[in-house]
């Protein structure tokens, strides 16, 4: 253990056991912490990644082989950027008294964003194809 | 056929799932983690009420850029995670150990695994959510988030700690390097190593695009995601509406007035009072939280000014009382060195016209490089304690 890893290891702690303190102290509706701690794990690890899985596998059975790296990149971007937009795809905060909260087309954005990322795809798939 | 048994660590055979790419993704996360960690940090404080050390009051676009970069590094590192987590999934398969001293060491580190994990997920997450003001949980969010930042960033120190030798083998090798991989990650996948690399920079680049013009206005068009436009009654978005305040037509009709009272001493102003005073006009951005932030300009009474009015001496904190008939911004503080701040404006217009309902007509708080929440609206009383 280097002196380096014991600082790092010993603020670590600190810094973690202060936070658990701040929220078992401050926090109210604690259990509803919990849920959304593990929550978060659990439809990870248990729920996103065996998608990512199938469709890793997907990817590599049914398409060609020119259109995996692609479509492998595609499906990168497109699906966590999708993930982190739920919030404002949902429109769940919005408000009818503040016209200026989430006031974009959020649909007609991720149709652009997908559209863009579709044709991309396509045309580098067709020129990897081309020089085979 | 795909085994019916719980998948093992030697189930997974891609060499994308290596060391070496987990360790170049990892190093920016933490980079993000670090900036989320440290501009939170910076908002918690300022909206704090007591300031042992004052915060300051300038530069003017400080909380704008603070918290601009909280949300659009926070936003960033989503990519990131999924997939860093991504490269090291196998892990979670691995077989327990047979010793009793490896058990508990590595028991001891999948514990501080599982609080990194949590929290990093949690972070993002209520992050979003709150960012677009969506609340499905019953916990306060600001005292929540705060505390849970502790438990991400303590618990991503310790993982640093644990991980250091393999993390500077990763980092000063190549990215084909196989030395800490698991013996069965050799299968070559649809992308390389440096494919994977950059699509996930190319994720992380896309996802900031997509949420970087609430703060910063150039970038409106793009930014498909952001939570405003930038659009709003007189060019400029709000966060509560006069509605959902409760704040009626009779408070702000000709009864209005605004008290700045020192001790014994009150004055109580009418609009052409404020009015009558000397005007000053200052461009002074509106920056939230939520990471939108728009520039302004607006004109008013110092107060400075105002507290001069009652003879309140410099230097001391300021009870701000909102008309609004509830909620935790109906009283705030105003430290000294804000209120003696020559920026520091009661302001009657906004681009020139005179505040609308929702802006805190007749008359709101806006100070230099301070927490939208604090620019409070609607202002009723300025109060300083004998």
């Amino acid at each position: 253990m280097t002196p380096v890893r014991a600082v790092l290891g010993t603020f670590g702690v600190l810094a973690a056991a202060y936070g658990v303190w701040l929220w078992l102290s401050r926090g109210h509706d604690r259990w509803d912490v919990v849920l959304w701690l593990a929550g978060g794990v659990v439809l990870h690890d248990a729920v996103l990644s065996a998608v990512v899985i199938v469709l890793g596998l997907l990817l590599v059975r049914v398409l060609p082989k020119a259109a995996q790296a692609p479509a492998a990149v595609g499906c990168v971007v497109l699906g966590s950027v999708t993930l982190l937009a739920v919030p404002v795809l949902g429109g769940f905060g919005a408000r009818a008294d503040n016209a200026t909260l989430l006031d974009r087309n959020y649909s007609a954005g991720w149709l652009v964003l997908a559209g863009i990322t579709i044709v991309a795809v396509i045309a580098a798939s067709l020129v990897r194809s081309r020089r085979r | 056929m795909l085994p019916v048994r719980p998948p093992a660590e030697t189930d997974f055979s891609s060499r994308l799932r290596s060391a070496a790419v987990t360790a170049r993704v990892g190093l920016w996360l933490g980079i993000c983690f670090g900036i989320c960690f440290a501009t939170g940090l910076l908002s918690h404080y300022a909206q704090n009420a007591d300031h042992p050390i004052p915060f300051p009051t300038g530069p003017v676009w400080g909380y704008r850029l603070t918290q601009g970069l909280h949300v659009v590094t926070g936003t960033a590192a989503v990519p990131l995670l999924l997939v860093k987590l991504w490269t090291v999934y196998p892990r979670l398969f691995r077989r327990p150990e047979r010793e009793v001293r490896r058990l508990v060491l590595d028991g001891l580190e999948r514990a501080s695994i599982a609080a990194l994990v949590a929290s990093a997920i949690f972070q993002l997450a209520t992050g979003l959510a709150n960012s677009a003001q969506w609340y499905p949980w019953d916990f306060s969010f600001r005292a929540t988030h705060y505390a849970i930042a502790w438990v991400a960033i303590g618990s991503l120190l310790v993982h640093i700690a644990v991980k250091l030798p393999v993390i500077r083998r990763a980092l000063t090798s190549d990215v084909e390097s196989t030395v800490d991989d698991r013996p069965t990650a050799t299968m070559p996948g649809a992308l390389s190593r440096r494919g994977l690399l950059r699509t996930t920079w190319a994720a992380a680049g896309v996802a900031a695009l997509a949420v970087a013009g609430g703060a910063v206005p150039f970038l409106r068009q793009v930014s498909v995601f952001a939570v405003r436009s930038g659009d709003g009654p007189q060019g400029v978005p709000i966060n509560k509406s006069a509605a959902a305040a409760h704040i009626s037509d009779e408070m702000v009709g000709p009864a209005y007035r605004l008290e700045v009272a020192y001790g014994d001493r009150t004055v109580a102003l009418t609009r052409e009072d404020l009015r009558a005073m000397q005007q000053r006009t200052e461009s002074l951005p509106i920056a939230c939280v939520e990471g939108w932030s728009a520039g302004a300009e607006w004109t008013g009474v110092r107060v400075r000014d105002l507290l001069d009015l009652v003879g309140a001496p410099g230097g001391r904190d300021v009870d701000v009382y909102s008309l609004q008939p509830s909620g935790p911004y109906r009283h705030t503080i105003l430290q000294g060195n804000f209120a003696d701040d020559d920026r520091t404006l009661v302001a009657l217009t906004l681009h020139g016209e005179p505040l609308s309902r929702d802006h805190g007509e007749p008359a709101r708080l806006i100070a230099p490089n301070r927490p939208g929440v604090l620019q409070t609206k609607w202002l009723a009383r300025l109060e300083v304690s004998a």
